[in-house]
């Protein structure tokens, strides 16, 4: 991308494979990840670190990729949506906000399915109080948040149920 | 059933504007007027340019071969035509109005030079306040129209005066509305290229609810036939009515395509969004109920000013909400005495646009709260008294004409009385207040027309003749291609209108494809708002898919030597009703279609395997009810929604899961503007709420757990009975929240007179209420 203020070399590794590319230092994560990775799954809402769209994990925290630039991950392991399936599968918390009509338009899905997933891995079983908690950061403006605390409640009981029986 | 979009938009590989790129493209960014209200005395332009990268500033000299963009409105002589050039040329009129726009090789580059771009401004008054506007010494804020007032309207009914003169009980509040928008996650955007072909056209990706009408509305202002202008609408991150206006930048973004000679993409941000977009709802009514002494309701009266902002919006101007409010004030009363009057005074201030629930919103809280003021002051029940009143479920005329196609109105209102256990929580009620809580319930009927065509914009006095057409058509193998001009923006057409297609042809639904948002592939059609598309869709498909299937029909009856009427055509088999062994595949049916020679039906031969047609039903009303129960903290002024249920009847279901996430998403959206969202001016017209920190939506920790319950009655008009839904919870949800806090506070003796009701101004009426309650006490 076009630069005014020099460019940088930055190298991180997303889902796993590792990528670099040149960025202004103040250019934001999202906007790397979006255009200059060509990850487009990750959806930038406001820019101002509010909506949540753009979350995505870094070294596994849930984080606003339009609140960090791109220079301060250098190194870092980045996931976003993009590697959430596996091999065209949806992945347990994806194949639950489909059957629970957790998505509408579909632009809030990334970065509600990386809280979902950052959620699950600090609190595998959480009540429905603390998957509303946890998921207020994010906003939907389409579902009214039914279809996607019921998708976070069946995909934690869905996990509790295989785990038990294994 | 599993939505047919979801695998892509859960895989981060939807296809939004943004996702959109060209070779060489290059990036745009506005500058906008930080004034309400200002002369544009000199832009300079030079430190912008001295940018390695930025290429170009364009101004509205730049640009002043494009045709003015045009707003007429709904189509009567009452509303004033307004005209703008797409960037301010002389005057800006809010802050946000558009008057350069820098292009550069990079979003960031863009935006360095637009903060360079240096607007000499000569600051006018503002007119800020929409009553002041409409006097006769205000400021005007468009010269040109000579008024500020876009549309002074009137309608009566019935003998309102005399049903005034002749009551027993006169309620009269005042309310106004608050400033909200649609503000979808994903903004506004455009990418325009211009190719030097064949005259010259524009390929344009936007992120619209209606490709076809916007094509047809800049295309004469680009000063290019329509058919070289193509638009395509990928995925649409959220629209809610915003994304059906035509916006300067609509324009701007392809002009600038052409001058500069490089594809330009234009992202809008947060501000921008809240700032420039449309603005909604922002209406001050006063509403006036006359009532014999048993409760009969006589007479309705209201008025309703909009706060249309600078601009008469295109294509629906602010009577998409001061109109809307007005006729059709009866909703589901048998009240035969009605009358409004509607103004809608520019201001400088954002314009009025079409946001989900529109109108109704305003003239739902107005008439909803105003009749439980006639309860209180009657000393009736706020569901009796509306029970009393109401109309019956068969097919209804309203004083001002519109014809009701049947509907559950009384027996909704009941079952959402059911839903909160009303007996009981009134005993809980009185419970709560002995230990000081303050809880609280309020009901909102409501009626709304939904398959917005022909015939319910006239009756809605928005005389526009809309209409859609679907291009259905089997292919050679069997399988399905359907065409729309509606379009999708979270809906789920690819899903429920492959459902309606596969049930006609009696084939499988995932041998059907769904084609929309783009003007070069798919049939003209009006767009989706106004929860117009489960209608229209359905009828065009079913109209379009039968004929296709008749055909079908036909060719099995004779490849299986039976009469048509015998053939059924089911998963994709034609049978010989009780011969089972005679069947023939549709695959067979298809090829014999496109390749059976002069075997086949003349108009076969002629129309082979597609047909095109057009749906324009009567007037469709979906209705149902909201409830809520409500706790406030008196203290803090904080509302906490303990339960609110909804009973939705649009007719015909033709998806439960997607009706129910469209009654829930638009409960939300109600909530958000009963008590959090508010787009606020200065008193000089500075504009103070352009981010989410501002703004508030709400979240997963303000809509709580709803309760959806839903009446199917079908509709008497159109195809299968079907209504439509998507602004229902918005319409019902404010006014049953602002019932409920006013109904909580009853011991303090509140009045409501605003949305949003924000725990400030609840504090600020409690301390008023506790004040007059000393002075009472002192005296």
């Amino acid at each position: 991308m076009d630069s005014r203020l020099g460019s940088v070399a930055v190298e991180i590794i997303v889902n796993g494979e590792k990528r670099a590319a040149v960025a202004e230092p103040r250019m934001l994560l999202s906007d790397f990840l979006r255009h200059g990775l060509g990850l487009t799954g990750t959806h930038v809402g406001c820019e101002q670190g509010v909506c949540g769209a753009c979350t995505v994990l870094i070294d596994g925290q849930p984080a606003r990729s339009c609140l960090t630039f791109a220079v301060q991950v250098e190194g870092a392991q980045v996931e976003t949506v993009e590697g959430m399936a596996k091999a065209g599968e949806l992945s347990d918390i994806q194949q639950a906000y489909r059957s629970a009509h957790g998505l509408q338009c579909g632009f809030c899905t990334p970065g509600f399915l990386a809280s979902t997933q950052a959620l699950l891995q600090e609190n595998p079983d959480p009540t429905d109080e603390q998957i509303r908690e946890y998921l207020s950061g994010n906003v939907c403006r389409c579902t009214g948040y039914q279809g996607i605390v019921a998708a976070v409640r069946s995909a934690a009981d869905a996990r509790k149920a295989s785990s038990h029986g294994s | 059933m599993q939505r047919v979009e979801d695998p892509r938009l859960l895989a981060g590989r939807g296809r939004f504007v943004d996702d959109v790129a060209f070779p060489g493209m290059l990036h745009a960014a506005f500058v906008r007027s930080p004034h309400a209200h200002a002369r544009i005395v000199s832009v300079d332009a030079s430190a912008a340019l001295a940018v390695d990268g930025v290429l170009a500033v364009y101004t509205a000299k730049d640009v002043d071969w494009l045709a003015p963009l045009v707003s007429s409105g709904p189509m009567r002589d009452d509303v004033c035509v307004q005209s703008r050039t797409p960037l301010a040329a002389s005057t800006a009129r809010h802050v946000g109005d558009p008057v350069a726009v820098v292009v550069a090789r990079s979003p960031y580059l863009a935006e360095d030079g637009r903060d360079l771009v240096d607007v000499e401004w000569d600051a006018l008054p503002p007119v800020v306040d929409p009553l002041q506007a409409l006097e006769p010494d205000s400021p005007l804020v468009d010269e040109e129209l000579g008024t500020n007032n876009i549309c002074h309207a009137e309608q009566s009914a019935g003998d309102v005066d005399a049903a005034f003169a002749d009551a027993d009980y006169v309620t009269s509040i005042r309310f106004h509305s608050g400033r909200s928008t649609a503000a979808p996650i994903e903004g506004r955007g455009v990418v325009a290229e211009y190719e030097d072909r064949g005259g010259g056209r524009y390929n344009i990706y936007s992120s619209t609810q209606m490709p076809h009408l916007l094509r047809m509305f800049i295309a004469p202002v680009l000063g290019v036939p329509a058919g070289r202008v193509t638009i395509k609408a990928p995925d649409v991150g959220g629209a809610f009515g915003l994304k059906c206006t035509v916006f300067p930048e609509d324009i701007v973004i392809p002009a600038v395509a052409r001058l500069s000679g490089h594809p330009v993409k234009w992202i809008e941000d947060r501000w921008e969004n809240l700032a420039a977009g449309v603005h909604s709802k922002d209406m001050v009514c006063t509403m006036e109920i006359a009532a014999k002494a048993d409760g009969t309701m006589t007479a309705f009266r209201g008025r309703f000013v909009t706060d249309s902002g600078a601009y008469s919006s295109v294509p629906f101007s602010p009577l998409v909400d001061s109109q809307v409010a007005g006729v059709y004030l009866s909703s589901c009363y048998d009240v035969q005495n009605v009358a409004y009057s509607i103004d809608n005074p520019l201001t400088n201030k954002c314009q009025i646009g079409a946001v989900r629930g529109v109108g109704w919103v305003p003239g739902q809280l107005a008439r909803e709260v105003a009749i439980d003021r006639l309860a209180r002051t009657m000393g009736k029940d706020p569901v009796e008294l509306r029970l009393q009143n109401m109309i019956g479920p068969e097919v209804y005329t309203t004083p001002f004409g519109q014809t009701y196609d049947g509907g559950s109105y009384a027996a909704a209102l009941e079952q959402a009385r059911d839903a909160v256990d009303y007996a009981e929580f009134r005993q809980r009620q009185l419970r709560a207040r002995e230990d000081g809580r303050y809880l609280g319930v309020g009901f909102s009927p409501f009626v709304e027309p939904t398959g917005w065509a022909s015939a319910s914009a006239a009756a809605g006095g928005m005389p526009i003749p809309f209409f859609d057409t679907a291009s259905v058509t089997v292919e050679t193998d069997g399988s399905v291609t359907v065409t729309t001009g509606l379009h999708s923006d979270g809906q789920g057409h690819e899903t429920t209108l492959a459902q309606v297609t596969a049930d006609e042809l009696g084939v499988a639904m995932d041998s059907v494809r769904i084609v929309y948002g783009d003007t070069d592939s798919s049939v003209f059609g009006m767009g989706t708002y106004a929860s117009r598309s489960a209608v229209l869709g359905f009828g065009s498909i079913r109209e379009s898919a039968g004929q296709v299937r008749d055909r079908l029909t036909r060719i099995a009856a004779s490849l299986l030597e039976a009469d048509p009427s015998d053939i059924d055509l089911v998963d994709g088999v034609a049978r010989v009703k009780g011969v089972p062994d005679k069947s023939v595949p549709l695959q067979q049916i298809a090829l014999f279609g496109y390749f059976g020679g002069t075997a086949r039906p003349d108009d076969i031969q002629r129309d082979g395997l597609t047909a095109t047609a057009g749906y324009d039903p009567g007037e469709t009303y979906a209705n149902g009810c909201a409830a809520a129960v409500v706790e406030v903290d008196v203290e803090t002024g904080l509302v906490t929604i303990e339960q609110l249920a909804a009973v939705e009847d649009c007719g015909v279901v033709l998806n439960p899961t997607i009706v129910k996430g469209q009654v829930a998403g638009a409960i939300a959206n109600g909530i958000g503007i009963a008590l959090l969202e508010e787009l606020a001016y200065e008193d000089n017209g500075e504009f103070i709420s352009g981010n989410l920190i501002n703004y508030l939506y709400p979240s997963t920790t303000e809509v709580p757990s709803l309760t959806l319950h839903s009446i199917e009655t079908p509709s008497a008009v159109s195809a299968g009975g079907v209504k439509g839904v998507g602004e229902a919870g918005t319409i019902a949800a404010p006014a049953a929240i602002v019932n409920a806090i006013t109904d909580a506070l009853s011991p303090f003796g509140i009045t409501i007179e605003k949305t949003p009701v924000t725990p400030e101004y609840l504090r600020q009426l409690l301390r008023a209420a506790d004040h007059d309650r000393n002075k009472l006490v002192g005296a």
